[in-house]
């Protein structure tokens, strides 16, 4: 079919409007961008950072205590992952936490005492997460079930799985049937690529973010100068990050996991904003009835989200059994609200009103930090759980009359 | 109660402004508008007047200007018992029977402390209803009318509240004739009786058959206010016209002819319902080939679109078959474009290629979002979509805007068999010239089209040949060349 082909044929030779109907589009001031609106969040982050690093100096800017920060809420990260893939298809997986715990256990009892080798148990714990996914799906999609309601009860008999499998304790491996070394090394801290592979990674966010400063740039300039203008720009910013923060003393400081989260992340960047499952994920979410009019599958990738929900959370749960060396029942349980309390954070961080990958990941870190900030200067440790609901409320808030207010 | 409480006061409206950041929807608006007057809004789609009458209903404040009612200045007109707005939804609750619905935002008739005296609200139901020329049990579900007569209790409810002044927003756009016909004498009714009523109406029969005025919004402005005594449906196509490229319109051309005449005819079977059952459709017999437009219409209560929902494919029959020719795909322009056609929170890019990602696939199978985003602004502008942003979030366009780009999406899957349910609802006068043009364009060896509408001109513009559609069966078909507009409403 040549729909298009012909345009030029038949298209009036004149294409302006003797009246003209739609106005030049209005070169926007700074302020004024949907760039700078949906990062206001993320701004006022920065300031709080630069806040506590006035106020304690040297023990909020501490890179090696931030870094393991990071490091120790690799599992939480995932799981706000796997959290955020079904809300980005317009659905609640409440059983993320659930799996994450079971799979905790599977992961160190395959090994320690039902004797199986370690691949097979990585194959097991991932099995499971695919399981849990077609369930959650099918009750979802297949029996229309209420997503909220269907993932409360299938999270419910999956802690009881896990109860029943450990016989409700703790599970310590020893023995002869330990888990292999790298699976130990993987949890710990200290162990990390060469900083070269950090450096590669920041040159990557370096041009991601030249790339993401086009939405910033007055349109009036050319693409030579406009490029020009956003390199310099990411160049002096990152020159001033590097020299003020002494990237270098501390660039060997990113442990394994936190690598293993960024490929990750990275991985489902790529499948939302680049692929047609993606697409049609994301169109699910928006509109289910207008998707399925419009030829795409919704069945199948609402489906498709929670099963990859499922895999991430069993991964987050092998990750939990790595870095705790040991399981205790319902290891994960405690992670269920900051992990959606990231998700949710990241309809604000970089976007407005939708669900991000970025966002969630980062999101969630700074929540960490805020929290870490408070507690370094003098807060008791049993605050967070205030101060990590707290923070949400008031982000989401803020951003929220900030969106209304600029109607 | 309705009728009894005499003239409305007189609108006056003042360099009435209202901007979006820094789009400038609406300048130097300045009306006046006394009782009695029945005034037709017109204007192509997003010039501004749905904003004008959320702007004189409160939803958004005005950025300048000044409003009137009677003396009294005033922020707007939606706290006012004088003024009644209906908007597009028309905003009734379909679980909710005529009587309640009609009650709602009215203090309830009491018998005896909080309970309520039901045999004198649906008295005062019934009366309500007369007011419109509207007989119906009033203690049926709203759910259960058709939509002209929900746009009548629509507009009962506006007058029962004590509403002197009615705007109403494209009422009429999804009604099929004969309903429109209804809505449009129940409102010329009102204005006799002293009411003012303001229209939104992309239909220029309703101008020129019932108003006594027409204001002609471009661009944000009015760029012209005259009366409707004297004036032709030829000097009114003019009006639009002069301001607009091509908005010649339907007046013009009705049928630009099928796309290759050399082509001889339909040719193979596309698509073919067998004693299929679906909804309220059904048992439905309908052919569809390549090379052909085969229209269908009737009432939407009918069973009209579950015949569109059938032929697409999204509606599996209960009975009977459905044949779809080897490889060929389907597309679907859906009825409600509301609820059922787009993405309010993506963008428009987005919007439009979300039924045709296959054609953006690129290296390691990734969507090429350049090529995807490139094709969609050409389509944008193919289509005078407004603003022409591919990055427009869908939800801040205007109705018919809307439908432009759902109906561009339906394009650009390059499907073989093409479901156009209403492909023209809320569209101006051009743009409907336009999508004519496209859907004669798309019939070739390959592809075919389906026009499901309520909407007579559709058929006569574009089809090759047409049945209608009552109690969900399908009537024969008779080609449409025999056919003029006359002979048309005769077979409806
Ligand atoms: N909240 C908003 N933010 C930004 N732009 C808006 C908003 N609401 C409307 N607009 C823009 O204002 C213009 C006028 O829209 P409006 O809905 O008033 O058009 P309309 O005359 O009713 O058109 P139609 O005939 O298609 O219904 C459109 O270009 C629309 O995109
Ligand atoms: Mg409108």
């Amino acid at each position: 079919m040549t729909l298009f082909a012909d345009d030029a044929a038949t298209e009036p030779p004149s294409t302006a409007p003797s009246v003209p109907l739609a106005r030049p589009a209005p070169s926007r001031t700074l302020a004024q961008s949907r760039a700078f609106g949906s990062s206001l969040t993320f701004l006022a982050f920065l300031a709080i950072f630069a806040g506590y690093s006035v106020w304690l100096g040297d023990r909020f800017l501490d890179p090696g205590a931030r870094l393991l920060n990071l490091h120790q809420n690799v599992p939480v990260l995932l799981i706000a992952l796997a959290a955020m893939i079904t809300l980005v298809a317009g659905k609640f997986d409440l059983s993320v936490s659930s799996t994450a715990s079971l799979t905790a256990y599977l992961a160190i009892g395959l090994r320690t005492e039902q004797g199986l080798p370690f691949w097979a148990v990585l194959v097991a714990c991932l099995a499971v997460g695919v399981a849990v996914g077609l369930v959650n799906g099918f009750l979802v999609e297949y029996l229309s079930i209420n997503a909220f309601i269907a993932t409360l009860g299938s999270g419910g008999v999956i802690l009881g799985i896990s109860s029943v499998y450990s016989g409700g304790g703790p599970l310590i491996p020893s023995g002869p049937r330990a888990v292999p070394g790298w699976f130990d090394a993987l949890g710990s801290f200290a162990s990390r690529p060469p900083a070269a592979v950090v450096w590669a990674i920041a040159a990557v966010a370096c041009a991601a973010l030249v790339r993401l400063l086009g939405a910033v740039v007055p349109s009036r300039w050319d693409r030579t100068r406009s490029l020009a203008a956003r390199t310099v720009a990411v160049a002096a910013a990152a020159a001033l990050v590097v020299v003020g923060l002494d990237v270098p003393s501390w660039s060997g400081g990113v442990s394994w996991l936190t690598f293993l989260l960024l490929v990750v992340a990275t991985a489902m960047w790529v499948l939302l904003e680049l692929t047609a499952f993606g697409r049609g994920l994301k169109a699910s979410g928006a509109n289910p009835e207008a998707a399925r009019l419009a030829g795409i599958h919704t069945r199948r990738h609402v489906l498709g989200a929670f099963v990859l929900g499922g895999v991430l959370a069993a991964l987050a749960g092998v990750i939990l059994a790595a870095t705790q060396g040991s399981v205790a029942p319902d290891l994960a349980g405690a992670f269920l609200l900051p992990a959606f309390a990231a998700a949710f954070l990241s309809t604000v961080v970089f976007s407005a009103g939708a669900f991000t990958v970025w966002g969630t990941v980062i999101g969630g870190v700074f929540v960490v930090w805020v929290g870490q900030g408070l507690i370094v200067g003098g807060l008791p440790n049993t605050w967070t759980d205030i101060v990590n609901g707290a923070v949400l409320l008031i982000a989401v808030s803020l951003s929220t009359v900030v969106r209304i207010a600029r109607r | 109660m309705a009728g009894s409480a005499g003239l409305a006061p007189t609108l006056r409206i003042a360099g009435l402004g209202r901007s979006f950041g820094r789009v400038e929807v609406l300048r130097d608006i300045d009306l006046e508008i006394g009782p009695g007057e029945f005034v037709g809004l017109m204007g192509p789609n997003g010039a501004g007047k749905s904003t004008l009458i959320k702007v004189l209903d409160g939803v958004y404040p005005p950025s300048a200007g000044t409003i009137r009612l009677g003396a009294q200045q005033v922020p707007s007109l939606g706290a006012s018992p004088l003024v009644g707005f209906i908007h597009q939804d028309l905003g009734l609750i379909d679980g909710l029977t005529v009587a309640d619905n009609l009650r709602l935002g009215q203090s309830p008739l009491r018998l005896v402390g909080p309970v309520l005296n039901r045999p004198a609200e649906r008295a005062a139901a019934a009366r309500a209803l007369a007011a419109v020329g509207l007989d119906l049990p009033v203690t049926g579900p709203v759910g259960d009318l058709s939509p002209g007569e929900k746009a009548l209790v629509a507009i009962a409810r506006a007058f029962a509240r004590g509403a002197r002044i009615l705007f109403v927003d494209e009422a009429t756009s999804t009604l099929p004739p004969p309903d429109a016909k209804r809505v449009v004498a129940a409102l010329r009714a009102m204005a006799n009786a002293g009411s003012t009523v303001v229209m939104v109406t992309h239909k220029l029969s309703e101008i020129l058959g019932a108003t006594g005025r027409v204001v002609l919004l471009l661009d944000g402005r009015i760029a012209a206010d005259r009366s409707t005594t004297g004036l032709g449906r030829a000097e009114l196509v003019r009006m639009l016209a002069s301001h607009e490229k091509g908005a010649a319109g339907p007046a013009g051309d009705p049928r630009p002819g099928p796309a290759d005449p050399a082509a001889g005819g339909p040719g193979r079977t596309l698509l073919r319902l067998d004693g299929a059952h679906g909804g309220r459709a059904g048992p439905v017999d309908l052919v569809v080939r390549a090379g052909e437009v085969v229209g269908l219409t009737g009432t939407p209560g009918s069973g009209l679109h579950d015949v569109g929902y059938l032929a697409h494919g999204s509606l599996r029959p209960s009975r009977g078959t459905r044949t779809l020719a080897a490889g060929v795909r389907t597309a679907l322009v859906p009825p409600h474009r509301e609820t059922q056609g787009g993405f309010p929170d993506l963008d428009v890019g987005v919007n439009l290629t979300v039924s045709a990602l296959r054609r953006f696939r690129g290296a390691f199978g990734l969507l090429a979002r350049r090529r995807e985003r490139a094709e969609g602004q050409r389509l944008v502008t193919r289509l005078k979509v407004r603003p022409a942003d591919v990055g427009t979030e869908f939800r801040l366009l205007s109705g018919g805007n809307k439908q432009k780009v759902i109906f561009g999406r339906a394009l650009l899957r390059e499907a073989g068999v093409h479901v156009l349910c209403e492909p023209t609802r809320g569209v101006d006068v051009a743009a409907r010239a336009e999508i004519y043009a496209l859907v004669r364009r798309l019939p070739d060896e390959h592809t075919g089209v389906l026009v499901v509408t309520s909407d007579a001109e559709d058929l006569l513009a574009v089809c090759d040949r047409l049945a209608t559609v009552s109690d969900g069966t399908v009537s024969d078909f008779r080609p449409v060349d025999d056919l003029d507009e006359t002979a048309l409403e005769a077979v409806l």
